[in-house]
């Protein structure tokens, strides 16, 4: 199962090098509709209850350097998959319905995307997840640098000269990691057998002082990729370079790799420095919610105002996972889920607007929602989602996220949700300033299509439908993460156990009477 | 059928409404739409009527009922099923939202009439009583701050109805953003709830209260205070009023709706849900009772000097609603709850009559324009004095009854609360010049041309709307009522829901008359039936006197209004001048917007633009030529072979797997 998973859209892209260049695009859509339904069938298959790897795949691949082919499937990357494989649906999809130059390289490229990022949520392997990592900047590297936009009439760069500075940044990250996971596997070794298994890794555990300066390679590899608050140069070039389809899957799931990266590698290897630089994590957080929401207000591109709400969000989810806490980190798989799942749309209204208005200043822009009242409609659930509207399933993500923090780290959730009242503000100025107020004169204006309906519509549905049962993903996620967060001395949530307490005292005390 | 069972239904018919108002929106005559749109709301009162008949059916003390649907969120100890909490105190707050809402969409079926967007606004208004239903239901603090956030967003949607005004855009993001600032001190609330209590379920909650805290504890006075934040933002107290005179831009149907029915009654609504937790905090509680006290007064000098018809009623529902919180706040729940109930009506009501003039002005709000109105619309006058009558608390009225009841239970509760009691009163007279102002000013008199119009053709005829704030012509694209719009006396469907609430607003204090009967009191009384303050009740002595100086109060200040604007005209332009410093004061609204817009919005701005210009330009892009430098420099040996970046990469993956191998090779020799 995870193998077909995995390597489903590749073979897909591979087969569509050999199609005539028109059939290409919808021979793509069809490749990532099957990776769909192959996750959707991962996880009606998932035994929810459990906190065990599924769906495991474990082969030697490098024997002699104790590199696996290890795959699995658990609660903390189940809807990671899921969410990758709604996500390329939809860009896949809406670049199918337009012309696209050279659509073989095109979605050949997106689909080597998908399996690398497929790839780096399946990983069991440290150095497979490694790899997988790395893999997934290529297709992006050609997809951003030669379908891009070039900005030098704005003052930018161009598309190659953005790609590179975000390759620079990531590649910085990446090399690190890569030398951190050597590092890791050589001492966990201590001279016996080397493996780089995560779950053989996690018993062998580490000295105190190597944990430290690992855990850091670690996390700047990660927190590159978030970005968060001071590594966040490269994202507004790239993000006002890339190609809007590709941008959409770009900023809707890799940016979740590095925070499922935390829970999936730091946390459980690097239990000791996880716990000792807790603090400083938690303030790189902070700094990204704050940061990233000042920055989404003043930006005039909506694509701008999108990247920025995405280092505040990512700072939510971060800190979530470092309230090493099960709520906490609960909230931040939900919230994982939930901003792919609004981030994504944003970006294809963002085309569609262009499309309409040929621009994507926010003050060129007005009055679209009387000709375009179902597109307005679409887009006012996504922003409401944007800003965590309670009722939204992004809301119960930050509601989880954020009570984590409080109940450990008091001072740090109040900072943090000034956030949420900022993203009131930025995501309703990117709704009025496109949809409402005066209509700029000259501009034009109409309706979603049909087509591009298609697109829209099933992303909007899935976030109404986790709006009303975000139980849904949080049971699947709660026991694996329960098992993760204990190794960093969260255990069960010291509330839960004083609600016992509490819940026993009070009915002595009613036994008494 | 079980209590809970009604409840729900009262829960689904409105959001059933929304729905397919809103999916139908090409498709179902607008007749239609405005029919399903009131029809839901009607059914979902049957239904609270249905539950309340169900609910008196208990045993007084077993009359809660809590039902849940699904776990909505429940990992990791925490607990949020979808679940309602059923109990007097909700069935009441159902029965006046939808016995109120229902008339109010009697009354858009008529007004909005010629409104391009007649769908959208059924919708929202349908989704605006939903959220409200919700709050009251809501059985936990996490689905009571989902339905908080939905009735924000409501109120968000509908002000900014017309969304090419820029002034309505901009005061539906001003309702938004100061509601979220509530939304926040309710959900850190909450958090120190389940860290003390490890719950957010009402039952267990109120239940471990009392065990879990002593009296003025640090952690339940937080709650308390973190509570009150909530609550004053949704109910427009004091500082975060700012933006419910802003609201009036939306229509005024929306006003009717959001200071009547809905929203503004939330924060009431929360203190008398929470008050087991204010009885031990009762410092929180006395501060929210001051709060409460000054923005009765401070609201009620600003309604003594507005000049816009709207904004002027919507001051007074300011400081109506400092009323009730101080009257919640003191104890005084059941008084309190009464307040809200007959403040619906009349308020309801004041608006639809202002409603139907401004719509004869043309949408010009301007009270200094209007005159003569007595005479052009005989129905429309004669329900805005209904309204006026019970704002003023004439004797015998609705608004007598409930708010000299507030004032009486202060006085025997006695020490400090008398302070309430003398200062209400002096509110009281405010209040009773400042409705009869409006009235006074708009009614009698030489018909204004609009008015004179009117009795001439029977009709009106304008030329291009305008913009009453800043002038320009509106962009009648979006709906925005063209010449045609309705005033009362041409529909009846307006004219059926204001009669009602005229009847009302001047006979719904009946059903509580000292000495005669106490149906709310008695009501109400299972969910307070733990609260020593609520045992606290004035004598009938007490009581009477109360009225007897409340109605004296009215009538003094309706003479006061009389001599000021009918008998000598001249009279408040001499204050005016004379008072000069005062009246600016007033005038410019105290000047919290000023203060809010230096204090809050413009620092936050301009942390934003230093951001964007200064620190991302040169530290952070810094930082980037910095590492740029650096690999080019340290690349070259990179440049030497003239490969990118991506084959270097390539290159350095290689070498490091070479290095690895190197290492196995040597170690396992």
């Amino acid at each position: 199962m995870s193998s077909a998973i995995l390597w489903a859209p590749l073979a897909f892209g591979l087969v569509g090098l050999f199609l005539p260049s028109r059939a290409v695009g919808w021979w793509a859509t069809l490749g990532a509709v099957v990776t769909l339904g192959l996750a959707i069938a991962a996880v009606l298959g998932f035994d929810s209850g459990s906190s065990a790897l599924q769906y495991a795949v474990d082969e030697p691949w490098i024997s002699g350097l104790g590199v696996d082919y290890s795959l699995g499937v658990d609660g903390l990357n189940l809807f990671l998959i899921l969410l990758t494989a709604v996500l390329w649906v939809g860009g896949v999809a809406f670049a199918a319905f337009r012309e696209q130059e050279r659509p073989k390289t095109f979605y050949f490229l997106m689909l080597v995307a998908e399996t690398a990022t497929l790839g780096s949520f399946l990983a069991q392997d440290l150095l497979l997840f490694v790899l997988f990592f790395d893999l997934m900047l290529v297709p992006f590297y050609f997809l951003f640098g030669a379908w891009g936009h070039d900005r030098t009439a704005e003052g930018g760069l161009t598309a190659s000269a953005a790609t590179l500075k975000m390759i620079v940044y990531t590649l910085i990250g990446s090399l690190l990691m890569l030398v951190a996971a050597i590092a890791t596997a050589i001492i966990a070794a201590d001279g016996g057998h080397l493996t780089f298994s995560i779950a053989a890794l996690q018993e062998q555990g580490l000295s105190h002082g190597s944990q430290q300066w690992i855990f850091w390679f670690f996390a700047a590899a990660f927190l590159v990729k978030m970005p968060a608050f001071l590594l966040h140069g490269w994202m507004p070039d790239a993000y006002r370079a890339a190609p809007l389809p590709a941008l959409a899957v770009f900023s809707g799931v890799l940016a979740k790799v590095g925070a499922y990266g935390f829970l999936r590698v730091v946390l459980p290897l690097f239990p000791d420095a996880t716990v000792e630089f807790q603090e400083v994590i938690l303030l790189i957080a902070l700094a990204s919610i704050l940061y990233g929401s000042v920055m989404a207000f003043t930006q005039t591109n909506v694509r701008l105002i999108a990247g920025y709400s995405s280092v505040a969000q990512l700072g939510f989810i971060t800190a979530g996972i470092f309230a090493l806490r099960a709520d906490g980190s609960d909230g931040a798989v939900l919230q994982m889920v939930n901003h792919g799942l609004v981030v994504a749309p944003t970006f294809v209204i963002v085309a569609l607007l262009l499309e309409r208005t040929g621009t994507e200043d926010i003050r060129e822009m007005g009055g679209l929602a009387l000709r375009a009242p179902v597109l307005a409609a679409l887009f006012l659930i996504v922003a409401l989602a944007t800003l965590a509207m309670p009722g939204s399933a992004n809301f119960v993500g930050e509601f989880y996220i954020l009570n984590g923090l409080f109940q450990a780290k008091i001072v740090f959730a109040f900072v943090a949700i000034s956030g949420v009242a900022m993203s009131a503000y930025y995501a309703l100025r990117l709704y009025q300033g496109t949809m409402h107020n005066r209509q700029p004169e000259g501009l034009l204006s109409r309706e979603i299509g049909v087509r591009d309906a298609l697109v829209l519509v099933p992303l909007v549905l899935c976030i109404v439908s986790l709006a009303l049962y975000p139980q849904l993903i949080l049971e699947r996620t709660a026991p694996t993460v329960a098992q993760t967060v204990a190794k960093v001395g969260g255990g069960e949530a010291p509330e839960a156990q004083l609600a016992d307490r509490k819940a026993h005292d009070w009915e002595a005390t009613l036994a008494k009477r | 059928m079980s209590v809970s069972f009604w409840a729900w239904l009262v829960l689904l018919f409105p959001l059933l409404g929304s729905i397919v108002i809103g999916l139908g929106f090409r498709a179902l005559p607008q007749k239609v739409a405005g029919a399903i749109g009131t029809i839901s709301i009607g059914l979902a009162f049957a239904c609270g009527v249905a539950a309340l008949l169900s609910l008196l059916g208990d045993a007084p003390e077993a009359r809660h009922h809590a039902s849940s649907l699904w776990d909505y969120a429940s990992v990791a100890g925490l607990d949020v099923k979808l679940g309602i909490f059923v109990d007097p105190l909700s069935v009441f707050m159902v029965l006046v939202v939808t016995g109120v809402s229902t008339l109010i969409h009697l009354y858009s079926y008529g007004y909005m009439q010629s409104d391009a967007g007649y769908h959208r606004f059924f919708s929202y208004l349908n989704f605006f009583v939903f959220s409200m239903l919700l709050l009251v239901l809501a059985g936990n603090f996490v689905l009571l701050i989902v339905g908080w956030a939905f009735v924000g967003f409501a109120s968000y949607a509908l002000i900014s109805f017309w969304y090419r005004r820029e002034t309505a855009t901009r005061a539906g993001m001003k309702a938004f953003v100061i509601n979220v600032v509530g939304d926040i001190g309710l959900v850190l609330a909450a958090f120190l709830i389940f860290r003390e209590l490890g719950s957010f379920d009402y039952g267990t909650v109120f239940e471990r209260a009392p065990e879990a805290f002593t009296t003025n504890q640090w952690s339940v006075t937080a709650i308390c205070l973190l509570l009150l934040l909530g609550a004053f933002a949704k109910s427009a107290q004091l500082p975060l009023h700012t933006w419910l005179p802003d609201a009036m831009e939306g229509p005024t149907p929306v006003s009717s709706l959001i200071h009547a029915a809905t929203m503004v009654t939330a924060g009431v609504y929360l203190i008398a849900r929470t008050h087991i937790l204010f009885e031990l905090a009762p410092t929180a509680a006395d501060i929210a009772a001051f709060t409460g006290l000054a923005t009765l007064l401070v609201a009620a000098t600003m309604a003594l000097v507005m000049t816009d018809l709207k904004r002027a009623i919507a001051y007074s529902t300011m400081s109506q609603i400092g009323y009730m919180i101080m009257g919640v706040s003191i104890g005084a729940y059941s008084a309190g709850m009464f307040h809200l109930m007959t403040h619906a009506f009349f308020k309801a009501l004041l608006f639809m009559a202002a409603g139907s003039i401004i719509a004869a002005m043309a949408n010009d709000q301007n009270i200094d324009r209007m005159s003569g109105f007595g005479k052009a619309m005989r129905f429309t006058s004669i329900t805005f004095v209904c309204g006026a009558l019970a704002l003023a608390a004439f004797p015998g009225t609705s608004g007598f009854f409930s708010k000299d009841e507030i004032l009486a239970f202060a006085e025997a509760r006695g020490g400090m609360y008398l302070i309430f009691t003398v200062l209400g009163y002096v509110g009281a007279l405010m209040t009773a010049v400042y409705s009869f102002r409006l009235v006074f000013r708009v009614l009698p008199g030489r018909p204004c041309a609009e008015a004179q119009e009117l009795i001439d053709t029977g009709h009106v005829a304008h030329e291009v709307p305008r913009n009453p704030a800043t002038g320009e012509p509106e962009d009648t694209d979006v709906g925005f009522p063209g010449p045609e719009h309705h005033i009362a006396e041409q529909s009846l469907p307006m004219r059926v829901a204001m009669g009602t609430l005229a009847f009302l607003a001047l006979a719904g204090g009946l059903v509580q008359v000292p000495g005669v009967d106490d149906v709310v009191t008695k009501f109400l009384d299972p969910v307070f039936a733990g609260s020593a303050l609520a045992r606290i009740h004035p004598s009938l002595g007490e009581d009477y006197a109360g009225l007897g100086i409340g109605g004296l109060i009215a009538l003094a200040g309706i003479g006061i209004a009389y001599l000021l604007y009918v008998k000598e005209p001249g009279r408040p332009r001499q204050l005016e001048r004379r008072l000069r410093p005062l009246h600016t004061l007033f005038a410019d609204k105290w000047y919290f917007d000023e203060a809010i817009d230096f204090l809050v919005v413009r620092p936050a701005l301009a942390i934003g633009r230093f951001a964007s210009r200064v620190f991302e330009r040169f530290v952070v892009d810094g930082l980037v030529s910095g590492t740029e430098g650096t690999v080019r420099g340290a690349g070259g040996v990179v440049r030497a072979v003239q490969n990118g970046f991506v084959r270097s990469y390539a290159l350095l993956l290689i070498a490091g797997f070479a290095g690895l191998a190197l290492y196995f090779l040597l170690s396992s020799s």
